[in-house]
């Protein structure tokens, strides 16, 4: 397996950190950037260069290889691979070294790698053999191995960038055990805490694609169970269900044991300190055995197979028309304008919980220009846009729109819809020399709080092993992608 | 440690001789030697930016005495940038130091002096290296066992034969049986890394060790997963039910949480499959197959890129793999470019009977859209389905007309190009839209389109009222059009002849144009051409005719599809660089070990049909004489061909119908098929095969015919 080393580029495209490269020739990393720039500088979106690139060595047809590369914050983390690798495992291991940066520094970003270039080089070190083993990765291990920044500067970083990630409970160094001497690899020994607490959030996300007619042609919910750990001692945990049928296609941290899921659908684990990911699903509704479908109104009865698809919460009408009024005139007529008027209406089908930070956006195409809207509230809350970029976020309940410019998305917002509520946007805009092109799929995001769309229920989490009782909370999220073709 | 923030400024350029005076006045009083950690830690900031620290090397090395761990990894991480170009007398200043560190108490630092001497291939180093690492692979600590391992494959790559003699490959099996899973998988990497290189020492498994490294996966790290699961495809399996038995303990990995380790067990299973006599079994392997691939989708755009090329693959194997996810490919107007394409190309290879309507509604969508290369590419997609899914062909017809009605200059230019192929495909049953392409005409303005709608006027001249007025047009401009278009001007129009021998513009124009051709044009092809219709009208008009408008073979779908074996080899490099660019890795790396199944009694007959033997010879053979060129719907590749048969490989010239769309993954296809002449002939074993390896997809009897053979039906 060849990863060959890792490189942290700044926002301009230059190296701040890398690792060593010491099987290969000191040219090789300055090829793979110039690659990733070269590429980068050629696309129109920097989102639209392939993932994976070849690089070609300029002299020696020898070295073939290629660059993984992900954007990350303001920083792009290059991973040359070279021979057959898998370049999954390239990105499984970018993955893996920014969650660990995250652990370790609580975010990842230029300021912050370049305060603690040190620590960064040991972790690659650490985590990277020069012949592209990965070595160590689990966090748990790591900091055996290596010292993370002192808990001055950790608070300093915790303060300025994700609060998340490092959570409140700082561990009680134990007695000083050495590395690996746990047993179990994410796990290290004789941790301690004062008070010993356990968080489970459930995630769902769904995905969907909403045709012309108002009917979801995909839509499935994507499930993350997310947990935060600070349990003393070795404890294991039982983490059952009351309706575990709604989780499909299942995968799991390397704790869980797999066998008991399969024997009886329980989750039992010793959980790696700190935060993880326990496992992941997916949710397809079934026909017989689900509640969670009655609580939406379906949006058209006509779904092809409601078997499969996970009901959307909302519906959204939306109208766009485009007038050609200047004209051409004469022979050397250039279209002078082409105005149009878009409407668009959002209504909740949820009738328990609202919908929050809901945004809607709309590429209108280049060239989209004097855009006028109205965001309103059908009764009352009126929310109203002024002038471009700066006109939105105008108060907490009400909706408001805007437009960038440059990348020519309009942009609505509604902080939060109350249950059977109607939100409207109505305006009008004007291209210039072509005919506008909008884009035929409106793009929301949504969240629910305290709402699955599966509606799994976590029936008891058992921890065994340890004498204390700690504290235990469940949460439910869900938030949504959905694209709506008009 | 300094407080961050001041950190930064050891990022500035910082003086060789400042950093050494630094250096020797920390020798005096440094309570916990802070002064010294400082310089160090500016002295490796400095190398991290690339600027040379190599004068130092003697007054750094100094510091290995130091008993602190944070110091002393500094310093080897200074020695493992420095060590290789070091002077002898300065290396020999180091060995006592190694030797010291490698008895040391703390493990962490026994790991790093072997670990960092094994960065150092300089015959001294090797020697020290040697001596410490036969203790430290049996050293008490797993940490140093690990490393140690892993030190043995530089050892290796450093000097083969003294690691061969040192007995350390044996010490590495050895390692395979350890307690620890973390040792089991480094020394397993170690084997492989060996075991790949050209002089390395062969890495075989039997079944014993085979079934020793899977109890290990379950307690490793999913580096180590993907290790031990990589190095059985080192494992040939005897009998079918350990194939079988391998496959059902190690299919609970689809469900790990890492996108690598879960399409690692997919190559390993499709691997294993090749061994399996149990049908059921097999059914239910694809089965769970599928809905981790689908997950794959969900995450960061870069990893679906990655797992939707290596679905393409699979789909082409086993299409019982995602059979009924067509619609987890539909594209989002959002997704990036690279990832629309790739799963453009999967909904076309997904599309059957069943779902051809959904698949044709969203391809209708895309072609909409703004990208213009998008919209292309979905256009194409739309006459391919409509030669692929022969029940779904009128709709696509349908929605090629309103996509030219819409009049979009590209869109019309790529509807063109595939009705062409479209009225091959079903002779006689839509030439009654021509009127409606030749409306477009003045559109057209790319060589490919246009020497498509050409090639429909020359076909159907006999159809078209005016084709001699329209070719007329077209002809005047002959001189300037690329060789495409002149070579399709110079048939049609001999077309148009045969076909109204007695209208005089035909004659005129004919006769225009063999001049042309034969003395105003400096391409031999077309000279040739020229000369050979000229001749074969001056000679015998009457079996010219028979000749150029013979009838044409019917154009399917098979050159979508890649040759079985070499699929075979090509999914053995599952989730690797091989299948993301759909080539051998042999083909693009050199030294890069070429993988093939192996026989063994347990290999399935179809898999031995197909089977691949290493080394595989290099056929560079001319695009020119890959015979899917007579796949191609492009001319008369006929009983006796009346063009030369060999065009000029120009890239324009292959117009087959899913060039683009499916990037280069035919070009595999192509080398394979170069083995043997007949293209036709390994076309009818995959259909065999399929037909006699895979659970027969429903309908399946219904639909065996001629035109029908692609793998999805």
């Amino acid at each position: 397996m060849g990863i060959d080393g890792l490189i942290i580029l700044d926002n301009a495209g230059r190296s701040i950190i890398q690792s060593g490269f010491r099987s290969t020739t000191p040219a090789y990393p300055l090829l793979q950037i110039d690659a990733v720039n070269t590429a980068l500088a050629a696309a129109s979106r920097p989102t639209d260069v392939d993932p994976v690139i070849q690089v070609q060595h300029p002299s020696n047809s020898d070295i073939p290889s290629a660059c993984c590369h992900v954007a990350c914050g303001d920083l792009r983390i290059l991973c040359p691979i070279s021979g057959n690798v898998d370049p999954l495992v390239g990105f499984a291991f970018l993955q893996t070294f920014v969650d660990i940066l995250q652990e370790y520094f609580g975010g990842v970003s230029l300021a912050i790698v370049k305060d603690n270039f040190d620590v960064v080089y040991q972790l690659l070190e650490e985590t990277l053999d020069s012949v592209g083993h990965p070595l160590t990765t689990s966090h748990n291990a790591l900091r055996d191995i290596v010292l993370p920044p002192s808990l001055f500067s950790k608070l300093l970083n915790a303060a300025t960038a994700n609060l998340a990630a490092i959570g409140g409970g700082t561990p009680i160094q134990g007695p000083p055990a050495g590395p690996f001497s746990s047993q179990i690899p994410w796990r290290k020994a004789g941790v301690k805490y004062a008070s010993n607490e356990m968080y489970i959030d459930v995630n769902e996300n769904l995905q969907a694609i909403v045709n012309k007619q108002g009917v979801p042609l995909t839509s499935s919910a994507y499930g993350k169970i997310e947990v935060a750990c600070r349990l003393s001692g070795t404890p294991d945990c039982t983490l059952n269900f009351t309706n575990p049928q709604v989780m499909t296609d299942c995968s799991f941290h390397p704790c869980v044991r797999l066998q008991r899921w399969s024997r009886d659908k329980h989750m039992s684990f010793i959980p790696p300190d700190g935060h993880f990911v326990l496992a992941e699903y997916r949710y397809t509704p079934n026909t017989n055995s689900n509640s969670a479908i009655t609580r939406f109104a379906n949006p058209s009865s006509t779904a092809p197979s409601p078997k499969e698809v996970v009901p959307i919460p909302f519906a959204i009408k939306a109208k766009f028309e485009v007038e050609e009024t200047t004209g051409t005139n004469g022979a050397t007529g250039r279209a002078a304008s082409f105005p149009g008027t878009l409407s668009a209406t959002v209504m909740l089908m949820l009738t328990t919980r609202p919908i929050e930070n809901v945004f809607v956006e709309l590429n209108l195409g280049e060239s989209a220009h004097a855009i006028k809207c109205v965001a309103s509230r059908e009764s009352g809350g009126l929310g109203r846009g002024l002038s471009a970029l700066e006109s939105g976020h105008a108060g907490s309940a009400s909706a408001s729109w805007s437009f960038d410019s440059r990348k020519k998305v309009l942009r609505w917002e509604i902080p939060n819809v109350p249950p059977s509520t109607h939100w409207s946007l109505q305006g009008s805009f004007a291209a210039s020399t072509t005919p506008p092109r909008p884009s035929h799929a409106l793009q929301v995001r949504f969240e629910i709080q305290s709402h699955t769309f599966s509606a799994l229920k976590v029936d008891q989490l058992k921890i065994t092993g340890e004498g204390y009782k700690p504290y235990k909370g469940v949460r439910g999220r869900s938030t949504g992608n959905v694209e709506w073709r008009w | 440690m300094a407080q961050a923030g001041q950190d930064a400024k050891f990022f500035t350029r910082g003086k060789i001789e400042e950093f050494r005076a630094d250096l020797h006045a920390a020798d005096a009083k440094d309570k916990k030697f802070v002064k010294r950690k400082t310089v160090l830690k500016k002295i490796v900031a400095n190398i991290t930016m690339g600027n040379d620290m190599s004068p130092l090397f003697t007054d750094v090395v100094q510091s290995l005495g130091t008993p602190l761990l944070e110091i002393k990894k500094m310093v080897y991480l200074f020695l493992v940038s420095y060590g290789r170009s070091a002077k002898p007398e300065q290396i020999n200043m180091v060995i006592p130091f190694f030797l010291q560190d490698v008895n040391d108490r703390n493990p962490l630092i026994r790991a790093l002096a072997i670990r960092t001497m094994s960065y150092i291939p300089i015959p001294v180093v090797t020697d020290a290296l040697t001596e410490s690492l036969r203790h430290c692979l049996r050293d008490r600590d797993p940490y140093v066992r690990k490393t140690a391992a892993i030190c043995v494959a530089k050892l290796y790559a450093a000097d083969p034969r003294r690691a061969e003699k040192g007995g350390f490959v044996e010490m590495l099996r050895d390692l395979m049986l350890d307690a620890n899973a973390t040792v089991v998988a480094n020394a397993v990497a170690a084997l492989s890394e060996i075991g790949d290189r050209p002089d390395g020492v062969i890495f075989k498994l039997n079944l014993t060790a085979a079934n020793k490294l899977l109890s290990a996966l379950d307690e490793s790290s999913e580096w180590g997963q993907i290790y031990i699961m990589d190095s059985l495809l080192r494992f040939v399996p005897e009998r079918h039910s350990d194939a079988e038995i391998m496959a059902e303990r190690i299919v609970v990995q689809l469900q790990h949480a890492n996108s690598a380790v879960v399409l690692t067990t997919i190559k390993i299973l499709l691997y294993l499959m090749n061994y399996m006599e149990n049908r059921r079994l097999i059914e239910y392997l694809c089965k769970k197959m599928g809905p981790p691939l689908v997950a794959l989708l969900s995450s960061g755009p870069e990893v679906q890129y990655v797992a939707l090329r290596n679905i393409l693959l699979i789909i082409q194997r086993r299409p019982a793999v995602l059979k009924n996810d067509v619609k987890v490919f539909f594209c989002k107007y959002n997704d990036p470019i690279y990832v629309k394409l790739a799963k453009l190309e999967i909904m076309y290879r997904l599309a059957r009977a069943e779902n051809c309507r959904e698949v044709l509604a969203e391809l209708q969508e895309y072609a909409s859209e703004v990208d213009v290369d998008f919209v292309r590419k979905a256009v194409r997609s739309i006459g391919r389905l409509a030669i692929k899914v022969e029940p779904g062909a009128d709709g696509c017809i349908q929605t090629l007309l309103e996509l030219i009605e819409a009049g979009l200059a590209y869109v019309v230019q790529e509807a063109v190009i595939v009705i062409k192929d479209i009225f091959r495909r079903y002779p006689g049953k839509y030439e009654g839209i021509i009127p409606k392409l030749c409306e477009h005409l003045d559109s057209l303005d790319e060589p490919e389109s246009k020497a498509a709608i050409v090639w429909i006027i020359g076909q159907f001249a006999d159809r078209i009222d005016n084709a001699d007025d329209l070719l007329e047009v077209l002809v005047d401009t002959f001189l300037e059009e690329s060789v495409e278009v002149q070579l399709a001007l110079l048939t049609a129009t001999v077309k148009l002849f045969i076909y109204k021998s007695k209208s005089e513009k035909a004659k005129e124009l004919v006769h225009k144009i063999l001049k042309w051709a034969t003395e105003e044009v400096d391409n031999p092809d077309l000279r040739d051409r020229g000369f050979m219709y000229w001749r074969m009208l001056a000679i015998n008009p009457t079996l010219a005719g028979e000749i150029v408008l013979a009838e044409k073979p019917p154009i399917t779908t098979d050159s979508d599809r890649m040759d079985r074996g070499a699929l075979d080899q090509l999914l053995l490099h599952t989730g690797t660089l091989g299948s993301i660019y759909h080539k051998n890795p042999e083909t693009f790396i050199r030294n890069a070990a070429g993988r093939a199944l192996t026989d063994s009694p347990a290999l399935n007959p179809n898999s031995r049909a197909v089977l691949v033997h290493l080394p595989r010879p290099q056929i560079p053979g001319p695009p020119g004489l890959a015979p899917t060129d007579s796949l191609i719907p492009g001319e008369d590749a006929a009983p006796a061909p009346p063009l030369p048969p060999r065009r000029n490989p120009a890239p324009q010239d292959s117009h087959t119908d899913d060039d683009d769309v499916g990037d280069d993954s035919d070009n595999d296809a192509e080398t394979a098929q170069n083995r043997n002449d007949d293209p036709y002939s390994n076309l009818d074993s995959a259909f065999s095969t399929y037909l006699a390896d895979e659970p027969k997809p429903m309908g399946a009897g219904a639909h065996r015919g001629r035109n029908d053979d692609d793998l999805l039906f």
